[in-house]
């Protein structure tokens, strides 16, 4: 509360500032107040996207799925995909981890579960033709989730891509087993339902000039990823097969096995999904990283999986060069030792000058992907090469945005959605329509320390159960039912968002709060003791002084 | 012109009430300080004083009524005594977290029961802790002016203050008393300016509800204010002697200065002490008095200066705490701890439930002092039947007694 830091800021006695008759009921004797506030909970924080995630729990509590549904969609029109494949940072947020020794709330579980059930739900089809027509360049999550919301926003999407069908690393990159092809399909038609055209086979480059697109189009959202392979410095290098490649031809079922033992270099997720897919293709894999576990970039719940699917990890593993031995290859490997932390905070690999030879039939390089920036004219990239953009995604050229990996390099699914947002955004704004976004989530964060936990019920965290299949590549878990998901909702605390769970209402020592679909406070007799601030669960309410609320 | 008449410690109390210009006066009757109620209940009614008497069913309303008038900007006077000063303790807090200078005379006397309505420190000092300022009078005009100087310390730190003076030596016994001229008193105390004006037309309620986070610096504001009255005391009580003629002080020394032997005293039993002292110097004893006026705040820097270095200090105290002491001599003891001068404090305890405390007393407290050689918490004087001395020492404590075994 401000102004009341120092005790010469203090008044000499508590004297309200007014009241609202000269029979001074209780509400007079209040110097503070409590408010009824919309705060930011940790897990939304930590959500690349910003989803207001207890407020479509709390729709889900009252079983509105569609209203649900459409607090999601304000910021990521992906719930199915996402709910399966993102790392979940919000869980990593979610207060309950910190304040108490429970598991964080599954929220990417739940998450799937409404993509699932919303998955006929058809997009609203825009109500308004702006009669603006936009260009997309890659049809993967940041160009679907940009030609989503500039549909929505009423203008005419087109999106080209070099591939024969639509979905880019959804559908090529990440293996079935971890996001059916049917899921990606899903949301493809519907992007079409609502009026989004997909050209294929067509490359920016060769089939498509950028300058043409800028010409035909009002804008022009570019987000062709990040695929070209990165040297990865070991010597016989054309040995090794492109791990990324070997996803794709695996998703087309293209794919076959060099041989019984096969290793994977690097400890990224795609390094992850290569082995998987290797072993479940029936290899035996090794996986060799030049750091350990502690410094791998991997997500931890796929390195668990990997290891459950019989995946070997050779630490602290560098190889330098890589032979042909008849049908083998022959690797040389030395052995690492952690020195110093480099710029990214992990601890550096330093060689030890120690060597020894490994014999696999096999060897996928999966050490990082590089984005191809060559369609680009020079004016638009900085000296590195790099394109050069604001944090929406703009070039120079205010026709001419980009984003996801093409941006970023390798980044998850979710950073490419929010990629294809802010720049449909922005996009929509250089349109003239910028006052049409819903605001940013406030600053204002719940602590761990802020949350009240005594009344949450407790139970196991719902996970989502593995699937019971004969078939490796059909996928590995199933959705939550209903039940789960509303047991689960039960130990949200709701951090920062009013769900009417009553607990105010319940303690308000003077009947001072009072009920009207919700919480509303009866400023005649509260006496701003603030017991309802620390009884709420979530700390959706907050005490204010009563000068900054109230007229002097 | 100052008049001087003779008149009793209560009808003095009620002239300092009336020469402050109260306002409000609300005061519920009890011996022995019902006269102050008669006559400050006559002095409105006749148009003498221009107040406001409001009459009240207790003693919790009457202090719940000057809280009132004091914070509508009023100068608000109550008088009460024992059971009643208990009474009001409740309200006595709310003046000082209100902050409102409202000015109280205690005529001290025994708590019951027994029944007693006899000279005893006891009342007043239990209400130690409430954050009141407190003045002792000896005489019937300080009755009268400390209600004056009290005011102009208390409307200056937004804190009340109370003046004690002993059930019936000074309530109910006549003095000469200079009656001072009002237009000089009211050059001494200008008019109350109150912290905060109450205005009907802007309804605002005055100390509310105060979380955790902020009640800890509204109480270190009374702390600051009350270390501030000390030094205010001091400049009133010398504006007092330049205005009204006669000079106060918190502490007051008489033959002090080569003292080896100091008897410490408040209220009216001071003045046989004082004459303890002038006999026992005829004697060739090194003997003097420090009378203690001011008791909150409490005047711990001058108390040191004043006892620093003496051979033997005995405290004498109308009043005990059980389990404890004195409770003069324990602020004495707490003022004086670590002191590198700090005399040997004894403890005398005297005139309990309104018992006589003579001059005699004094010498047989002085008797005492000067062969014991180890100081003690409390030596009770006069208990029927023991020399002076501590709790006796063939007292027998008599075991804890056995629990009944359950068969």
């Amino acid at each position: 509360m401000s102004g009341l830091d120092h005790v010469d800021n203090y008044p000499e006695i508590p004297v309200s500032l007014a009241a609202t008759s000269t029979v001074l009921k209780t509400g007079a004797w209040r110097s503070v107040r409590p408010v009824i506030r919309i705060r930011t909970a940790p897990c939304s924080a930590y959500c690349p996207a910003g989803i207001s995630i207890p407020e479509y729990f709390d729709h889900l509590k009252e079983e509105k799925l569609d209203e649900a549904h459409s607090v999601f969609m304000e910021r990521n029109p992906f719930p199915r995909i996402t709910g399966r494949v993102c790392p979940h940072l919000c869980e990593q947020g979610c207060n309950l981890a910190v304040a108490t020794d429970e598991k964080p709330l599954s929220i990417r579980s739940i998450e799937r579960w409404l993509g699932d059930q919303t998955a006929d739900l058809p997009h609203p089809y825009p109500t308004e033709e702006t009669g603006k027509q936009v260009a997309v360049v890659g049809a993967g999550p940041a160009g679907m989730a940009a030609a989503y919301y500039l549909r929505r926003s009423g203008h005419k999407v087109t999106v080209f891509d070099r591939r024969e069908s639509a979905g880019g690393i959804l559908r090529y990159g990440i293996p079935e087993y971890r996001l059916p092809t049917a899921v990606v399909e899903n949301e493809i038609e519907k992007l079409e339902d609502m009026g989004v055209e997909f050209r294929m086979r067509l490359a920016l480059g060769t089939d498509l000039k950028l300058e043409d697109l800028e010409a035909a189009y009002a804008a022009v959202f570019v987000a062709t990823g990040a695929t070209g392979q990165r040297s990865t410095g070991i010597e016989g290098e054309s040995l090794l097969e492109p791990g990324l490649a070997f996803l794709e031809a695996a998703n087309r079922n293209l794919a076959s096995l060099p041989g019984e033992r096969c290793a994977v270099i690097g400890g990224g997720n795609t390094a992850m999904d290569v082995a998987r897919m290797l072993q479940r293709m029936g290899a035996k894999v090794t996986v060799l990283y030049r750091r350990t576990l502690a410094e791998m970039p991997a997500i931890e719940e796929e390195y668990e999986r990997a290891l459950e699917d019989g995946v070997d990890f050779n630490w602290l593993t560098q190889p330098r060069k890589v032979t042909k031995l008849g049908d083998k290859l022959l690797v040389t490997v030395e052995q690492m030792r952690l020195g110093t932390p480099d710029e990214s905070g992990r601890r550096r690999p330093e060689p030890t000058g120690i060597t020894r030879e490994l014999r696999f039939d096999g060897v996928f390089s999966a050490t990082g992907e590089k984005a191809d920036t060559a369609p680009f004219p020079d004016r638009l990239r900085d000296s590195h090469g790099w394109l050069d953009l604001d944090g929406d995604g703009a070039t120079k050229d205010p026709l001419v945005y980009a984003g996801g990996d093409l941006a970023t390099g390798p980044a998850t699914v979710i950073e490419a959605v929010v990629a294809g947002r802010n720049a449909a955004r922005a996009i929509d704004a250089e349109l003239g329509y910028a006052d049409r976004w819903p605001a940013e989530p406030p600053a204002d964060t719940v602590s761990p320390a802020e949350v009240n936990v005594t009344y949450m019920p407790h139970h196991d965290r719902a996970e989502d159960p593995p699937a019971v299949t004969a078939d490796p590549f059909a996928e590995e878990t199933n959705t939550l039912t209903a039940a789960d998901v509303l047991g689960e909702i039960d130990r949200c605390l709701s951090c920062g968002y009013c769900n009417t769970c009553g607990t105010c209402f319940v303690f308000c020592p003077d009947g001072a709060i009072l009920w009207d679909n919700g919480p509303r406070i009866d400023h005649e007799f509260c006496k701003g003791c603030g017991i309802c601030v620390n009884e709420c669960p979530g700390h959706a309410m907050v005490l204010v002084n009563e000068r900054e609320v109230s007229h002097a | 012109m100052p008049e001087r008449l003779l008149l009793t410690g209560n009808h003095a109390a009620a002239y300092g009430a009336m020469l402050a210009r109260s306002e409000v006066i609300s005061a519920y009757p009890i011996t022995p300080q019902t006269m102050i109620v008669e006559l400050l209940s006559e002095l409105t009614a006749s148009g003498r004083l221009d107040a406001k008497f409001i009459t009240v069913e207790s003693e919790h309303s009457a202090m719940a009524a000057c809280v009132g008038a004091s914070a509508a900007g009023a100068r608000a006077y109550t008088a009460t005594s024992g059971q009643g000063l208990a009474l009001m303790h409740e309200m006595l807090h709310w003046a000082v977290g209100a902050r409102l200078p409202i000015v109280l005379t205690n005529v001290s006397r025994a708590m019951a029961p027994g029944w007693s309505i006899w000279s005893d420190q006891s009342d007043i000092l239990s209400q130690r802790d409430v954050g009141w300022m407190m003045l002792f009078a000896e005489s019937v005009q300080e009755a009268q002016d400390f209600i004056i100087w009290m005011y102009r310390v208390a409307e200056q730190v937004f804190l009340p203050g109370m003046v004690g003076m002993d059930a019936f030596i000074l309530s109910h016994t006549a003095e000469p008393l200079i009656v001072h001229d009002q237009e000089a008193v009211d050059e001494y105390l200008p008019g109350f300016q109150p912290l905060y004006d109450l205005d009907p037309e802007q309804p605002r309620a005055y100390g509310g509800l105060v979380n955790r986070d902020h009640y800890f610096e509204l109480r270190y504001k009374v702390y600051e204010n009350m270390e501030r009255a000390g030094q205010l005391l001091i400049d009133a009580g010398e504006e007092f002697g330049e205005v009204l003629g006669h000079k106060y002080t918190p502490l007051e020394g008489f033959m002090l200065d080569d003292a080896d032997y100091v008897l410490v005293s408040a209220g009216a039993m001071t003045s046989n002490v004082r004459q303890a002292v002038r006999d026992l110097r005829e004697k060739g004893i090194k003997a003097g008095l420090l009378r203690v006026i001011a008791f909150r705040p409490f005047p711990v820097k001058q108390i040191r200066q004043k006892l620093g270095g003496r051979k033997k200090v005995a405290v004498l105290d109308r009043n005990m705490s059980a389990g404890h002491s004195g409770i003069f001599a324990e602020e004495i003891r707490s003022a004086l701890l670590g002191r590198p001068d700090a005399p040997p404090v004894y403890g005398y305890v005297v005139g309990i439930g309104g018992r006589d405390v003579r001059v005699e007393t004094a010498h047989e407290v002085m008797n005492d002092l000067l062969v014991r050689d180890e100081p003690e918490m409390s030596l009770f004087v006069g208990v029927k039947g023991l020399p002076i001395g501590p709790l006796r020492s063939d007292y027998e404590i008599r075991p804890l007694e056995p629990l009944e075994v359950m068969r």
